[in-house]
């Protein structure tokens, strides 16, 4: 039996059954190959949503998606905020789904909660609004519709869309919070950053400075420091407008001096604003630590590109500046006491030991001999201070070093110098713009013995005064006759001398108040010489003439005797040298 | 030539006769794609041949290292076109032109001693307003009944950024393979030439 025998052949009607069964085997074969080809596309739209960080591209992409997965399309998404986003050609937040407002549609998702259902979409034969979940919680709505009723396997499609929408969406919210908090952190980061920075610079400007400030670099030292810190070259004047320290390049030589009116404006203006003020092309800060003690700290900036933290190193620039003027003020001050207690401590009396160690201290070699000098001023020249500042103006420009303080009404210098002192009355007149006389010391070996220096530069200022033609310069050892009067300890028989030869005119002098008695020392000072005696007693010849023959008168003694004429001079040489030590005592 | 072919991206090998949807993001991810897969073809003395949607991408493949490492000219190795001359040839799309195009390249290669060749499409240009665009769908499905017994790897360039989600179903749908985001994805399932039946537009 073959095969062909074994195997009824099927009827006609069998034939076109089994012919059938094949085709629709074959109809379903394509279909299951359709929908798994569907759902590789699906998996690569998955894909997609899944790298993507829009929310809009995300939305964008599962709307144009569904076309191609079968006859449904996505109208829009309504979101649990509220908003109605439409998709394709009408995409926006403001547009609502074709025949319904937007109202409507959110008020019928809302009733959904967060399940999927039927909604009315006016000439939509199908409205499927399926949810967008996340596991945060529900997004909203995805709302698709179609013209036929789409197969289970589409309505499948749509729910994964949906909800594989709505875990993108979550994600890509996630991501957008992350990014924003991210970036508020790099930017939290950055301000810090900045902070540490700018505090960073502070604190180097601040230790900058202050090194400076105990280092005692001084004001050479403060612009070295400013300008390492800014960049920019650094000027530091004084109140007048004198480079005291300059760093950096591009130093002006000759240094410019602005007029003292523009400088007066200048400080104005500084202590008006007390902060930093552009000045033309530079940055100015005044440096003031008492009133009457100024100085100002520059940055060149021409092209005003200072910054805060430059302004900060100024401020501080500025303020060691005035830390360092009130250093070098105090120590002017001090030294300056120290020298006036020295001075009166020589001029009164010390010992050798404590004044030799203080002068050291000063700097001031006191071992050599020294003398005590005392200037006299007149007129103008008796404020002492400006009299103390013309006699060391005298002393600088004559070379001569010393102690100079104000002494009992004149100024005492304490010198070692061999000076032309002549020569240096003049000068102090002529600074002075008025008289003034100086007496001189002889010089001593030790610093104990300068009261005695003292008590001759004054004794020689008094005679020149009561005896010697002018105000030239006394000095005491080159006074002959009158340091030798000077020296004699008891004078009882000088007196005696004196009354002897002078006692009438001196009585008449004293009764009448006249001045018989310097009339004759100016006659026999000038050698019997009318005309000059008159000049130095600055009265008329005729006058002079009568005061003499009144002289002859009382004391009835011929004044061109030669014998008369020595013992006369001797009197009145000694009456001198009496006044002067009376002054003294 | 029966076994795999580096695709020069991400360490992917290609089955000789492969039609390859790949997707990316903006320029840069489009010049990875294309330096690599045609690095690897030109490294591999392939026939390579690319449609690139700018002369400014085109110049830049010109620097790409050949066979013996050194850069272009590549004596006919690597020919470089622009849509205006291929996909929209004459001012339109038509698939069956450009079957011709790429069956007539091949053919030319072999010719010219070349065993295995390596193509390479930007479509971008199916975005411009040109008539014939709308059978692009159409046209890769039948790609696949030219490459599919050929000594040849194609790789079709979609930018995500500018493509939306239907074509991008479509396109999946119609390739046995799509590449993203370093993934191929296989699809054994995809709608032939025959069964393919162009979307209805609306």
């Amino acid at each position: 039996m073959t095969a062909e025998q074994t195997i009824p052949r099927s009827a006609p009607h069998q034939q076109a059954a089994g012919a059938q069964q094949a085709a629709d085997a074959q109809q379903a074969a394509e279909n299951l190959r359709e929908r798994l080809s569907e759902f590789r596309a699906l998996l690569v739209i998955l894909l997609l949503m899944t790298e993507s960080a829009s929310e809009d591209q995300i939305l964008e992409l599962a709307a144009a998606s569904a076309p191609g997965l079968g006859s449904a399309r996505i109208e829009g998404y309504g979101l649990s905020d509220g908003q109605w986003r439409a998709t394709g050609p009408a995409a926006g937040p403001a547009a609502g789904p074709i025949g319904v407002s937007t109202s409507d549609i959110t008020r019928q998702l809302t009733a959904l909660g967060q399940g999927s259902g039927q909604v009315d979409l006016p000439g939509r034969r199908w409205a499927w609004a399926y949810p967008l979940c996340s596991v945060g919680g529900l997004i909203g709505h995805l709302v698709a519709s179609s013209q036929l009723e789409p197969s289970a396997e589409q309505r499948f499609l749509l729910q994964v869309i949906a909800q594989q929408t709505g875990v993108a969406v979550s994600n890509a919210r996630l991501h957008a919070r992350e990014r924003a908090t991210a970036a508020e952190l790099a930017a939290t980061n950055a301000t810090l950053a900045q902070t540490v920075t700018s505090l960073r610079r502070s604190m180097d400007i601040h230790d900058r400075l202050t090194q400076v400030a105990v280092s005692g670099e001084g004001q050479p030292g403060i612009a070295k420091a400013l300008h390492e810190l800014t960049g920019m070259p650094v000027a530091i004047e004084d109140r007048y407008g004198n480079l005291t320290a300059w760093a950096g390049p591009g130093r002006p030589d000759p240094y410019p001096k602005e007029s003292f009116a523009k400088r007066e404006h200048l400080l104005r203006r500084l202590m008006r604003a007390r902060k930093p003020i552009q000045d033309g092309e530079r940055l100015v800060l005044l440096a003031s630590p008492r009133p009457e003690l100024l100085g100002i700290v520059a940055l060149i900036d021409p092209d005003r590109a200072a910054d805060t933290a430059d302004l900060v190193a100024l401020e501080h620039g500025a303020t060691v500046l005035s830390m360092e003027l009130a250093r070098l003020r105090g120590i002017a001050d001090t030294e300056l006491r120290l020298r006036c207690d020295l001075v009166h401590d020589l001029l009164g009396g010390t010992d050798d030991e404590s004044a030799l160690a203080r002068a050291e201290a000063l700097d001031y070699d006191l071992r050599r001999p020294h003398r005590v000098v005392v200037v006299e001023g007149k007129g103008r020249a008796r404020a002492h201070d400006a009299l103390l500042s013309a006699v060391r103006r005298a002393l600088r420009t004559a070379r001569q070093d010393g102690l100079c303080e104000i002494w009992s009404g004149n100024v005492a210098i304490v010198t070692a110098g061999q000076a032309n002192w002549e020569q240096l009355r003049r000068a102090m007149g002529s600074d002075l713009g008025s008289q003034c006389r100086i007496g001189v010391g002889s010089l001593r070996a030790r610093p104990s013995e300068l009261p005695r220096s003292l008590r001759e530069a004054g004794l020689a200022l008094r005679l020149q005064k009561t005896l010697l033609p002018g105000t030239s310069a006394c000095e005491y050892p080159k006074l002959g006759i009158f340091r030798m009067l000077a020296s004699i300890p008891d004078l009882t028989d000088v007196e005696a001398f004196v009354r002897e030869w002078l006692g009438s005119l001196i009585d008449y002098d004293t009764r009448r108040k006249a001045e018989l008695v310097h009339t004759l020392t100016q006659y026999l000072e000038h050698g019997g010489n009318y005309d000059a005696t008159a000049a130095e007693l600055s009265v008329h010849k005729s006058t002079l003439k009568y005061r003499l023959q009144r002289i002859r008168d009382l004391t009835g003694l011929e004044l061109n005797d030669p014998d008369v004429h020595f013992n006369l001079q001797l009197a009145t040489r000694a009456w001198g040298t009496l006044q002067a030590l009376r002054d003294e005592s | 030539m029966t076994g795999p072919v580096s695709s020069g991206i991400d360490q992917i090998g290609l089955q000789p006769g492969s039609h390859v949807c790949a997707f990316y993001r903006g320029d840069s991810d489009r010049n990875r794609l294309l330096t690599g897969y045609l690095g690897a073809g030109l490294a591999a003395g392939d026939k390579c041949i690319c449609i690139v949607d700018s002369a400014d991408t085109a110049e830049r493949l010109g620097t790409l290292p050949g066979a013996c490492g050194e850069p272009g000219p590549f004596g006919g190795q690597l020919d470089i076109h622009l849509p205006e001359s291929t996909y929209l040839a004459g001012g339109e799309f038509t698939a069956a032109d450009m079957l011709t195009f790429w069956t007539e390249a091949m053919v030319k290669a072999e010719i010219e001693g070349y065993s295995f060749c390596r193509l390479v499409g930007e479509m971008t240009w199916a975005l411009r307003d040109a008539p014939g665009v709308g059978h692009l769908i159409g046209y890769e499905s039948e790609l696949n009944r030219v490459t599919a017994s050929s000594p040849v790897v194609v790789l079709c360039l979609y930018d995500l950024d500018r493509f939306g989600g239907e074509v991008v179903v479509n396109v999946v749908k119609t390739h046995p393979q799509v590449l993203i985001q370093g993934i191929l994805v296989e699809n054994p399932y995809y709608v032939g030439p025959d069964d393919f039946l162009p979307p209805v537009r609306a």
